[in-house]
């Protein structure tokens, strides 16, 4: 689901662009610190493989077929913050040289499919990668693609783009087929990875950054959830506000207020900048939290 | 093939191929911020817009109809989203989805079939973008059409192996995911016989060029001139 220019409204592509050049830089800086000279070359060429691994079709049924989508795959082999640059480079490479995607929408298609796909999709290896190792793969598969997909349907639905509600919700499904798919798919090439070269996957540490783990997780799931009630049901939030004993309205209203562009009406602007408010809060969260960790953990 | 193609159109030698891919990178993010933020309905901007793209597309020396029949692979998700759009009664969205997000695609198009790839992403590493993903994104170009034959000598050959046999879909998509390790497997081989052969060959982390980029005055001048173009056009 690669989103092109002039579908996302202007605060909604901007913000995302910033976000992500911001994750994309923390990641660099990770994945530098960790990784061998010898392994850069390595990273290139396997994200040639995932662009070829388009070309093996799975079986699903009904005449039907499937293919890898990639991103937990390899943050379980490659480890996360390599997964985030190779995803991120792959993205790009088809928004540049294949025009799928667009240069402006980079940052949100980056954001869905590289940031919140690999570090998702490594979530769950993380957290039980150890005891319930096939669960967790699976999991890992399914939750990355259904992450994207449904950052993808918020940040249009944010953007303003009309969708009948019957449309949202066949969506949602199709992401969870084409999410279980990519689980089965995960699952079963790992397994075969590990009868040609056991070493090819990461090892699962018991409660290595958990808390980072399912902070991130928490906090992604939490966006996606939050987005797609705030726009499915315009008023969602205000709702859910009024129900806790919180009148929100002047909180969406005052930042933005006076903040006209082009020919947009205001309440939409008004759900942009709640959404967009929301998102880079999660963010701040996560990297907040994560820094804490850090600090404790080298302390 | 597609990618082939464009990689021909890129070794052209027109005015608009030899300016620097700087110059060029920033006259398309002006390009498409000035598209994206403009009204669906501002039929003077966009026929400016248009107008500078085929101009483009022209002094480059490029198949006017090759391009523009090439970007309208971006036609059926627009127009899927512009048909709701239209039913739910935004006509202005509509249209605008549909002719600005062709536009930009064009653009896009143009940028690429004018850059051959290496010189754009060095121009990207010294505008800013980490030398890692650059690297990345080199090496991946690079070994994309090895890979991607060698997935197809693999299917070809689960082919072969399989005839006529009706084999049920669990074994079927077991042989799949086993191809697909073969694969990842013959990959990272692959890198790491590549890597050994570049250190052998003196790589010291960054790939080197016979003609590195000069932002000349030219550039420069090509820069401002189609910002002010691009900013006159957006302002009424």
């Amino acid at each position: 689901m690669h989103i092109p220019d002039n579908f996302l409204s202007t605060p909604v592509w901007a913000a995302l662009d910033a976000v992500s050049i911001s994750a994309v830089g923390l990641m660099v800086k990770r994945a530098s610190r960790e990784l061998e000279e010898t392994r850069v070359p390595l990273l290139g060429v396997m994200g040639a493989f995932v662009f070829a691994a388009q070309m093996i079709n799975f079986p699903v049924g009904a005449g039907t077929s499937g293919h890898l989508v990639g991103g937990a795959l390899l943050a379980c082999t490659l480890g996360p913050a390599p997964a985030v640059l190779v995803m991120t480079t792959i993205i790009a490479i088809q928004a540049i040289v294949f025009q799928d995607g667009g240069v402006l929408a980079l940052g949100a298609n980056v954001f869905n499919m590289a940031v919140a796909g690999v570090l998702v999709g490594y979530w769950p290896f993380q957290l039980w990668g150890a005891s319930r190792r096939r669960t967790a793969i699976f999991m890992g598969g399914f939750l990355s693609v259904m992450a994207s997909g449904s950052l993808a349907l918020a940040e249009l639905l944010i953007s303003g783009v009309a969708m009948p509600q019957a449309w949202v919700f066949t969506s949602l499904g199709l992401f969870a087929v084409n999410a279980i798919i990519e689980g089965a798919i995960t699952i079963s090439v790992i397994q075969a990875l590990e009868k040609v070269n056991p070493g090819f996957v990461q090892q699962a540490k018991r409660s290595s950054g958990r808390a980072l783990a399912a902070l991130s997780g928490a906090g992604v799931l939490l966006g996606i959830t939050g987005f797609l009630l705030a726009s499915s049901a315009p008023d969602g939030i205000q709702r859910l506000g009024q129900r806790l004993g919180i009148s929100t309205k002047p909180g969406f209203d005052t930042p933005l207020a006076n903040y006209t562009l082009g020919h947009f009406e205001s309440a939409w602007l008004r759900r942009a900048a709640a959404g967009l408010a929301g998102l880079l809060l999660i963010y701040a969260i996560c990297t907040a939290g994560a820094r804490m960790i850090g600090r404790r953990r080298s302390a | 093939m597609h990618h082939v193609l464009v990689d021909q159109w890129s070794q052209g030698a027109s005015p608009l191929h030899a300016r620097d891919p700087r110059a060029k990178v920033m006259v398309l993010l002006i390009f498409l911020v000035a598209l994206a933020t403009t009204a669906p309905d501002a039929a003077v901007t966009l026929t400016i817009d248009a107008a500078l793209l085929v101009a483009g597309i022209l002094i480059a020396g490029l198949p006017p109809g090759g391009l523009l029949l090439r970007a309208m692979a971006i036609l059926p998700f627009s127009l899927t989203f512009g048909l709701i759009s239209w039913l739910a009664g935004d006509r202005l969205r509509a249209i605008g989805l549909a002719e600005k997000s062709y536009l930009s695609t064009a653009a896009v198009l143009l940028l690429v079939g004018t850059t051959p790839l290496p010189r754009l992403l060095s121009g990207l590493e010294s505008m800013g973008c980490p030398r890692l993903l650059v690297l990345l994104a080199q090496f991946l170009y690079r070994y994309l059409f090895v890979i991607s034959e060698q997935a197809q000598h693999l299917r070809l050959a689960a082919a072969c192996r399989e005839g006529r046999a009706r084999k049920n879909r669990r074994s079927k998509f077991r042989a799949a995911a086993g191809a697909l390790a073969v694969l990842f497997a013959r990959s990272y081989y692959r890198a790491e016989g590549i890597h050994q052969a570049m250190l052998a060959r003196a790589f010291a982390g960054r790939f080197a060029t016979l003609n590195p980029l000069r932002f000349r005055a030219t550039d420069g001048l090509f820069t401002a001139a189609l910002a002010v173009l691009l900013i006159l056009a957006r302002l009424p």
